[in-house]
């Protein structure tokens, strides 16, 4: 095995970043400061009158009772002077820092909505694992801001029960832990309340004790309030000489036009290279390694046209339903919380140009260009499911509609199969099928590229009459058990001709030992450095969202009603007729899948 | 499936189905029940004929199945000789129809190493599989005296059982040499071969008879033999085939020579040149890779291949059998037939079909596409004693049968070039020698690096260090794999080379038979695809007689390499000469 650089994290380790790319990402990198706020975006104050009233529940404020007012002072002094005592004498000597002004330059990262689901099991996680890998520069602060009402000790006390370990390296874990909760602080206030955020502001400038501070705001909140919070944090919480970056999670709208508005009120605040949207699916391992697969190695790029490639599938599935979350599902549909975002990114990836670099700006125009390229999609071309109760074993799975966060009469889609079709040179004609569902029979995503058959296959007569059923397929598995591997045609060793497919394998557990980082590790650390490949831009977001827009208001105002399927099944037969009208077979319910 | 060119092992059934698991009892079940087995492979010889006859195929081409014989013996046309087989095919399929044939098989040579080792075992393997006729019998045929009783004797100690099926091997055994005889005589009495004649008479008891013989002698007695047998113990109305090992002449004159006389008793279709290599599970696999994916052939050209390299080696020298080997040298022994065959099959357009003159064609025009190898593109070795961790292993010249001024090569590398317009500028790159390191044979195709790599600052400098990789493992441990770049899963953008890896013991349980098994089968059934045609063999010649005769002429002296080494640095220069590096020496080879 050959190794060609050897940095973990791409730009904090000095002796190996030699390399251009992370050149590329220094240079990126110290280019920060002039990022800053845009001065006039600071008057427009009053927009947030469009934002949506969604039926969105608040994800925090639950812990607000527990509080002890008593405690905060003591332990938070104590921590304080603990903390100001490590970072004035300590040196992290091992890890280098992006920045000429390593020693100026601090990095904040406050995570509105501290104290919600996401916040938890993700963000603060993420955060731990970038630290312990010393991926964070050297001087950061991370600031947990929600509406409850906490001390830090509190804060840190539900951070750290999710903080966990890295498999294969243990060693200092619980040290590592401790320095890293030191770091991290709580500060209470309302999502609309710009004097909140003053206090935020002023308690950040304590930290940064006067050297260039960027910060970075993580918001971890229902939609309704994003705008409130970006408008405060952008009035009152923004770097004064640092950048200042907002990463915001999907739901990006529920259709074109509330999508639209919500760019637009993000702006009146924020420039383009502020917002950072997150696509979660973009950071899997899987999918960073498509492009890699695409463009390192010489065997793939020529296949990777309509001559040879006869459909491409992604297919996402769940093997869990709402589980009495389905308060905001309801609202979106499966349609919207899946196929829009994570596959439909997934595919412009697949399926871009090659890029002029590797560069965020040249990759988000190749995959602009894929999705202006797209044909809207077609009623006919979809298909929608919503799971139904089915009894197993003696246990009962309950329906989509049996819980009770969802209208008992919802005709959400829990379950949707659709083709799109990419009308340029490269893909002209080729299916592109996908598939997501919830409370099915697995839990996987992954994407399937099927090859035509062999023109003129000389071993024709071993194939039976189905020509297509032994054609060669590529997939990559992005979750669970991430792995690589094209089913090849092959004799079956014996005297015999008899031929079958076997699968050129790479199983990544077997390969590589290290544990795959979670995606939201990446794309934090992305938003850090400010490499913005895999955050989705507006104009990338308008154009995802005018391919899905017509087809969802036509399912809602037709009132479609969705094909029923078991809990825990393979989802509705309607997604083979789909795939059938293509002469798609669909490659994750074959027998030798 | 698999009706075309096996008889045996795959079931009628299989032909349905594209089946991704392979039972071993279908085809058991399906062969011993007597009929398929034997009747496949006429059927497939009608084809066969049919096709020839229409197409009005050259002289040179095999124009028919068998009788030669007739012509010579009685003055039968020939196409008579071909009817009796026709007509029975014609005939039902009954079992007592079927009864009618008996295929005998005559080792001659029996006494031999390899008739003990590997043609004994191949028929037994055959049998056992119930891969051969019902009513077959084998004679062992060489100068000692046996019995019966001694032959059975010395072969039972060489027959094994199949890994994964023991039940009956016993029994099995037993009834196998049962059907073993043998008969003593000289290999170039005539009359000897008459007394073989009458006992196989005796036995086949007027049914239609089919002769195979298999020549496991040395090449200075072939022609003898072949009169013999071809005189007096043909069959007089079925088919006679007779299997030839190599060496097949020693350069283009000896070559044309021998086939000259081999077909003064035989045509063209009853010769069996054997290359053993070409049985092999992989080198079997190859043109099913190329041909029945989609995924290869579009990258099978200079546009994206760089280089191709066929690796062989062995970790041991003559080991006190060195003379026949000093008379050939490796070049001979191993490269201008096995790797160059492999080539042939690598490297061949698409066939019209996968009927063994389309295939042998294509071969050929391969070879004829190939410059002859010039003396600046070979370099030669030699194995020299060497003492490793007190064991003291020897020279090539130490071996007692080896003279010692021997300037025989014992490892050779050359590159190749084939002339045509998918592979002009491609280096073909072959290796193979004696005592070295491993035991392997390969082949390995690297592919040009990426143009335009958006990712080449992570390769460094060598653009080339990081191109894709087919290898194909011939022997031992099969495999194919193909080397992909991949993303180090982290946080960082690092990127390695990873394996697509398909293991054959991890995938097919099962036992993969024997190259003699394989051969052995396609002879008794016609099938000649994976025999060497005379014209292949003249061309392949034609590549390396100027070479060979230069080497000898000037007396070329080998460079010497310790036993148990990597072979000569030489390799490496020849390799750099056209920006080649060799994959199996490159130190980040997963296998090893």
């Amino acid at each position: 095995m050959a190794t060609f650089s050897s940095t973990h994290c791409p730009s904090y380790s000095y002796p190996s970043s030699i390399k251009g790319g992370k050149n590329q990402r220094l240079a990126f990198s110290s280019s920060f400061p002039r990022l800053s706020v845009p001065a006039e975006a600071k008057f427009f104050l009053q927009s947030q009158t469009s934002s949506h009233q969604n039926a969105v529940l608040m994800q925090d404020g639950a812990v607000a009772t527990k509080v002890n007012p008593v405690e905060k002072e003591t332990p938070l002094k104590k921590l304080k002077n603990e903390l100001l005592s490590v970072t004035s004498s300590e040196e992290w000597d091992e890890k280098g820092c992006f920045d000429i002004n390593e020693n100026e330059s601090t990095v904040s990262i406050t995570v509105v909505g501290a104290s919600g689901d996401l916040a938890k099991k993700k963000i603060f996680p993420a955060l731990f694992a970038l630290y312990y890998e010393d991926c964070l520069p050297k001087h950061f602060t991370v600031y947990g801001y929600a509406r409850s009402k906490m001390t830090d000790a509190e804060l840190r006390n539900m951070v750290s029960k999710t903080l966990t370990c890295r498999i294969d390296k243990r060693e200092n874990c619980g040290e590592k832990m401790d320095q890293f909760l030191k770091r991290c602080f709580y500060h209470s206030g309302q999502y609309d309340s710009e004097e909140n955020f003053a206090q935020l502001d002023k308690k950040l400038k304590e930290h940064e004790g006067g050297r260039v501070s960027n910060r970075l705001f993580y918001l971890s909140i229902p939609p309704n309030i994003f705008i409130d919070a970006v408008k405060c944090a952008s009035l009152s919480a923004s770097s004064g000489n640092g950048w200042t970056r907002v990463i915001v999670e999907k739901p990006f709208g529920r259709d074109s036009e509330s999508s639209a508005a919500l760019t637009r009120a993000l702006k009146q605040y924020l420039a383009e290279d502020q917002i950072f949207r997150i696509d979660h699916y973009l950071g899997k391992e899987l999918v960073e390694n498509l492009s890699v697969l695409r463009f390192s190695n010489l065997i793939f790029e020529p296949l990777w046209s309509r001559q040879y490639i006869r459909n491409v599938q992604l297919i996402f599935s769940e093997d869990f339903g709402t589980e009495g979350r389905g308060g905001y599902f309801d609202h979106y549909g499966i349609i919207r919380d899946i196929m829009q975002n994570h596959l439909l990114q997934i595919l412009a990836l697949f399926a871009m140009e090659t890029p002029v670099s590797l560069d965020a700006e040249d990759i988000r125009n190749e995959k602009v260009k894929v999705l202006r390229s797209m044909r809207p999609l077609q009623l006919d071309d979809v298909v929608i499911g919503q799971y139904k109760s089915h009894t197993k074993g003696g246990i009962t799975y309950p329906a989509y509609t049996d819980d009770n966060t969802v209208p008992k009469d919802s005709l959400t889609p829990t379950f949707a199969a659709a083709a799109l079709f990419i009308d340029n040179a490269r893909w002209d004609g080729v299916p592109f099928l996908m598939k997501a569902g919830k409370a099915l029979h697995n839990k996987r995503a992954e994407i399937r590229v099927q090859f035509r058959h062999v023109p003129g296959n000389l071993y024709n007569r071993n194939f039976g009459t189905d020509l297509d059923r032994a054609t060669n397929e590529l997939v990559i598995r992005v979750q669970p058990d991430e792995a690589i591997y094209l089913k090849i045609n092959n004799k079956v060793p014996g005297l015999g001709m008899r031929l079958d497919r076997s699968n050129l394998n790479l199983h990544y557990a077997a390969r590589y030992s290290k544990e795959i980082p979670d995606a939201y590790e990446r794309l934090l650390l992305d938003a850090i450095e400010g490499e913005r490949r895999l955050f989705i831009r507006s104009d990338e977001l308008n154009a995802a969202w005018a391919l899905f827009t017509p087809v969802l208001k036509e399912l809602e105002e037709k009132k479609i009603i969705p094909e029923y399927y078991p809990y825990g099944s393979r989802g509705p037969v309607g997604a083979h007729y789909l795939a059938a009208r293509y002469s798609v077979r669909w490659g994750d319910l074959g027998v030798d899948q | 499936m698999a009706t075309h060119f096996s008889p045996c092992s795959s079931s009628s059934s299989s032909s349905l189905t594209f089946s991704s698991e392979f039972t071993v009892c279908k085809p058991r079940r399906y062969c011993f029940s007597k009929w398929v087995s034997q009747v496949r492979p006429r059927i497939h010889a009608r084809n066969h004929f049919r096709i020839k006859s229409s197409n009005g195929h050259p002289l040179n081409a095999v124009s028919m199945q068998e009788g030669l014989f007739g012509l010579g013996m009685d003055g039968t046309p020939l196409a008579e000789g071909i009817k009796p087989e026709e007509q029975e095919i014609f005939l039902d399929f009954s079992d007592s129809e079927k009864v009618q044939s008996t295929l005998s098989i005559t080792v001659v040579g029996a006494s031999g190493d390899l008739a003990k080792k590997k043609i004994f075992p191949a028929l037994f393997a055959l049998y056992y599989e119930d891969c051969l006729p019902e009513n077959f019998m084998v004679f062992g045929y060489a100068r000692t005296k046996l019995t019966n009783e001694e032959l059975r004797n010395m072969i039972s100690g060489t027959l094994t059982c199949r890994i994964d099926k023991r039940a009956n091997c016993e029994d099995k055994m037993e009834q196998f040499l049962k059907r073993c005889f043998y008969h003593s005589g000289q290999y170039n009495s005539e009359e000897h071969f008459a007394e073989l004649d009458s006992k196989l008479k005796e036995k086949e008891a007027g049914k239609l008879s089919n002769r195979l013989f298999y020549l496991s002698i040395p090449p200075n007695i072939f022609v003898d033999v072949v009169r013999c047998a071809s005189l007096k113990a043909s069959a007089a109305n079925g088919w006679t085939r007779v299997i030839v090992e190599k060496p097949f002449g020693r350069d283009s004159e000896s070559s044309a020579e021998l086939t000259r006389c081999l077909k003064q008793y035989l045509t063209e279709d009853q010769i069996f040149r054997i290359d053993h290599y070409l049985g092999k599970e992989l080198v079997e696999n190859l043109s099913v890779l190329r041909f029945s994916n989609l995924v290869f052939e579009p990258l099978w050209s200079r546009n994206y291949i760089r280089n191709v390299q066929l690796i062989f080696s062995e970790d041991f020298g003559t080991e006190g059998r060195g003379g026949y080997f000093d008379n050939y040298g490796i070049i001979r022994d191993i490269m201008q037939n096995h790797l160059l065959q492999i080539l042939a099959l690598f490297a061949m357009e698409t066939p019209v079909s996968l009927e063994a003159e389309d295939i042998r064609n294509e071969k050929v025009k391969v070879l004829r596409s190939m410059r002859p190898l010039q003396l600046e593109d070979v370099i030669v070795g030699q194995y020299k004693g060497h003492n490793k961790g007190g064991k003291i292993y020897p020279g090539y010249t130490d071996d007692s049968t080896v003279p010692n001024n021997s300037l025989t090569p014992t490892f050779a590398a050359a590159a190749l070039f084939i002339n045509n317009a998918r592979w002009d500028g491609v280096p073909f790159l072959m290796k193979a020698g004696k005592a070295l390191h491993t035991r392997r044979a390969e082949i390995r195709v690297q592919f040009r690096h990426v143009p335009g790599n958006l990712y080449k600052q992570n390769f460094g400098t060598d653009l080339d260090k990081a191109t894709n990789e087919l290898v194909l493992r011939v022997q031992p441990d099969e495999a194919i794999y193909l080397k992909v770049n991949n993303k180090v899963p982290g946080l960082g953008m690092r990127l390695d080379r990873s394996d697509l890896n398909l293991l054959y013991r991890a995938r097919y349980p099962k036992e993969i038979p024997d190259a003699y098994e394989r051969l052995l089968l396609d002879a008794i059934a016609g099938e000649r695809r994976l025999f060497i045609r005379s014209d292949e063999l003249d061309a392949a010649w034609s590549l390396f007689t100027p070479l060979l005769r230069e080497l000898e002429e000037n007396k070329i002296f080998p460079e010497l390499y310790p036993y148990g080494s990597r072979g000569p640095v030489g390799a490496h220069y020849l390799a750099a000469k056209y920006n080649v590096r060799w994959g199996d020496l490159s130190g980040e080879d997963s296998q090893e």
